[in-house]
């Protein structure tokens, strides 16, 4: 990629033009804003059912046709959320099948040792950041938490949505077990994203890479060194900006 | 006008004709200051009785022993206080055709001593189904009595068998029920009586919406009391519990947000029994572990024979009794509390080694 004149002195005050780098597919966006809004939607219905006997759940559900509606509501998103965790899931098990399921979010050793290391830097014991692939050990945690997460709720809210029709074939100590897991892991994944996700996409730093697609050359040299060098097969470190290049 | 036959025995003329006589030297206004002993003078005759226009017969005798058993009668209370509109003999003639408008005409006497309690039956559903046009409905004398009123409830069980005169099908399930099993058997003095739950004076309509939702109160009321359920093994829990529980929850919004409005959660009653309750290992009672499935199926027609697992009953979570429960809250309780705090340290050093970074960074 070649570079105009005219916008070579604006590189030189490093308000350099960056490459961009693909990092997520559309069909992986769309998943992203579907999971987003059923979730939302999930979570403020939920809510004020979980805590219908306080005095702002009952001001909201102040009729029982309200109660009712929200329930609707929150069994619509329930739906659609289900919907796409079967396609992600079929879509993973296809994958797997032609053999063409990418490695790269599945934790391993090299996770625990970049944890440990970006411990030590987080402790001042070392000033070296580890360097990361595609997908730090932050971002498998961030999946894996709500990929079992959201499982869990969609599990346990079949079970407490179709009660009779589970204990045909389920004990009936797993109904008041799936009442306690959906209404006590919503809080648990609903503090976790607040935590966790919300500081390492919006806080850290602004990463709309899960809605844009692509990832700047900047944040890709700085947090994920590996991936950039695989893909460029430059050294991340160099000073030379890759909008040059 | 209403003709009044008197009735009464050739002896007792002779007794009428030696009153007319004393009658002659006392001022008529000795009557109205009362004295049993006056009234008792025709009244304590036996044979003394009235042929109302309707066909029935009066009986105007007054035992003496009766009435000197009487509460009021302890108490000084004479035959005026009640009577007041007769001041002389003979009497003003009687205005009513049967013994029923005569007792619905005189029980408004009492009102005027007890008009907190009279008023209250003004709101009683008794009150409405009398306006509604059942005169057989009950007035303060059909549960009190009259001339041989007492302490209502020496012993408690007058309570119940004084209600039982009219719901004697509701008495008979009560009699043999856990409750009423101890009133009768062994005058127990923690079991209620009728009143405990109906109310005494001011009885609702117990089928009422209103009513229903706020009767699991009504059980909590010696239910939930510890020193109360430790004198018989029971747990104090239960109301508690309860009101964790899918239904209690249910129950909980209805009654403070919705008490008129008909709702489908099971209240105490719905699975225990209303006045048949029994213990829970008698075989015969509905909550006992054989008959529960059909209980719950009243409600639940489809579930089948595992859904009473379903049931964590008014107990605390216990690995024992109620496993997938125990563990699902030892996970919550143990490990994600953990997880959480350990993301939430790891983001807060974060934030620490950035911030600190930065400031190097503009130092430099």
């Amino acid at each position: 990629m070649s570079i105009p004149e005219s916008l070579k002195s604006v590189e030189n005050d490093q308000a350099a033009v960056l490459r961009v780098f693909h990092r997520f597919s559309l069909g992986q966006r769309w998943e992203h804003t579907i999971i987003i809004i059923s979730t939302l939607a999930l979570f403020l219905t939920g809510l004020p059912q979980k805590y219908r006997t306080a005095t702002w759940s009952q001001h909201l559900l102040s009729t029982p046709e309200r109660l009712n509606f929200i329930q609707q509501v929150h069994h619509i998103f329930a739906v659609l959320l289900t919907l796409e965790v079967a396609y992600h899931l079929f879509k993973g098990l296809y994958l797997l099948s032609r053999r063409r399921l990418s490695s790269a979010i599945f934790p391993d050793w090299q996770d625990i040792s970049d944890a440990w290391q970006m411990l030590r830097y987080l402790l001042f014991l070392t000033k070296e950041k580890p360097r990361f692939r595609k997908y730090n050990f932050e971002q498998k945690i961030t999946y894996w938490f709500l990929f079992f997460g959201i499982g869990i709720m969609v599990i346990s809210g079949f079970i407490i949505w179709f009660p009779i029709a589970v204990t045909s074939f389920l004990p009936g100590g797993i109904i008041p077990a799936a009442k306690l897991a959906h209404s006590t892991e919503a809080i648990v994944a609903a503090i976790f994203v607040l935590i966790w996700h919300i500081y390492h996409v919006h806080l850290e730093r602004l990463n709309l890479s899960i809605f844009t697609g692509w990832l700047n050359e900047r944040d890709m040299r700085e947090y994920h060194a590996l991936e950039y060098e695989r893909l460029t097969g430059e050294n991340a470190e160099s000073q030379s900006t890759g909008g040059s290049q | 006008m209403i003709m009044h036959k008197l009735v009464l025995s050739r002896t007792f003329w002779f007794g009428i004709g030696l009153l007319l006589l004393v009658f002659f030297f006392f001022p008529a206004t000795a009557l109205a200051e009362g004295t049993e002993e006056y009234c008792l003078s025709c009244h304590g005759n036996p044979e003394l009785t009235l042929t109302m226009e309707s066909g029935e017969t009066l009986s105007l005798y007054i035992s003496p022993e009766m009435l000197e058993q009487s509460i009021h009668a302890a108490k000084g209370i004479t035959c005026n206080a009640c009577h007041a509109e007769i001041q002389t003999y003979p009497h003003p003639k009687l205005e009513y055709g049967t013994k029923r408008d005569l007792s619905r005409a005189y029980y408004l006497a009492c009102q005027s001593c007890h008009s907190v309690n009279y008023d209250k039956t003004m709101d009683s559903m008794h009150a409405q189904v009398a306006e509604a046009g059942n005169l057989a409905a009950p007035i303060c004398t059909d549960c009190h009595g009259t001339h041989d009123i007492k302490s209502p409830n020496h012993p408690r069980s007058l309570v119940s068998t004084t209600c039982g005169k009219c719901h004697t099908e509701i008495y008979d399930q009560y009699a043999t029920s856990v409750h009423g099993g101890a009133l009768i058997q062994e005058d127990n003095p923690d079991v209620p009586v009728c009143t405990d739950c109906h109310g005494v004076h001011n009885i609702q309509d117990p089928r009422l919406e209103s009513f229903l939702i706020a009767s699991p109160e009504l059980c909590a009321n010696c239910h939930a009391d510890q020193e109360l359920m430790a004198k018989y093994g029971l747990n104090a829990d239960v109301y508690n519990l309860y009101k964790l529980s899918w239904h209690g929850v249910d129950v909980t919004v209805y009654k403070a947000r919705w008490p008129t409005i008909w709702h489908e959660s099971a209240l105490c009653i719905d699975c225990h029994g209303v006045h048949d309750i029994l213990k829970t290992d008698d075989p015969a009672s509905s909550v006992n572990p054989a008959n529960l499935l059909a209980t719950c199926q009243k409600c639940h027609p489809n579930a089948g024979p595992n859904w009473t697992g379903a049931w964590t009953g008014h107990n605390e979570i216990s690995r024992e009794r109620t496993p997938f429960v125990y563990y699902t809250n030892l996970f919550y309780t143990s490990f994600t509390p953990v997880v959480l705090w350990i993301s939430a340290i790891y983001v807060l050093l974060q934030i620490i080694r950035a911030t600190v970074e930065r400031g190097r960074r503009a130092l430099r």
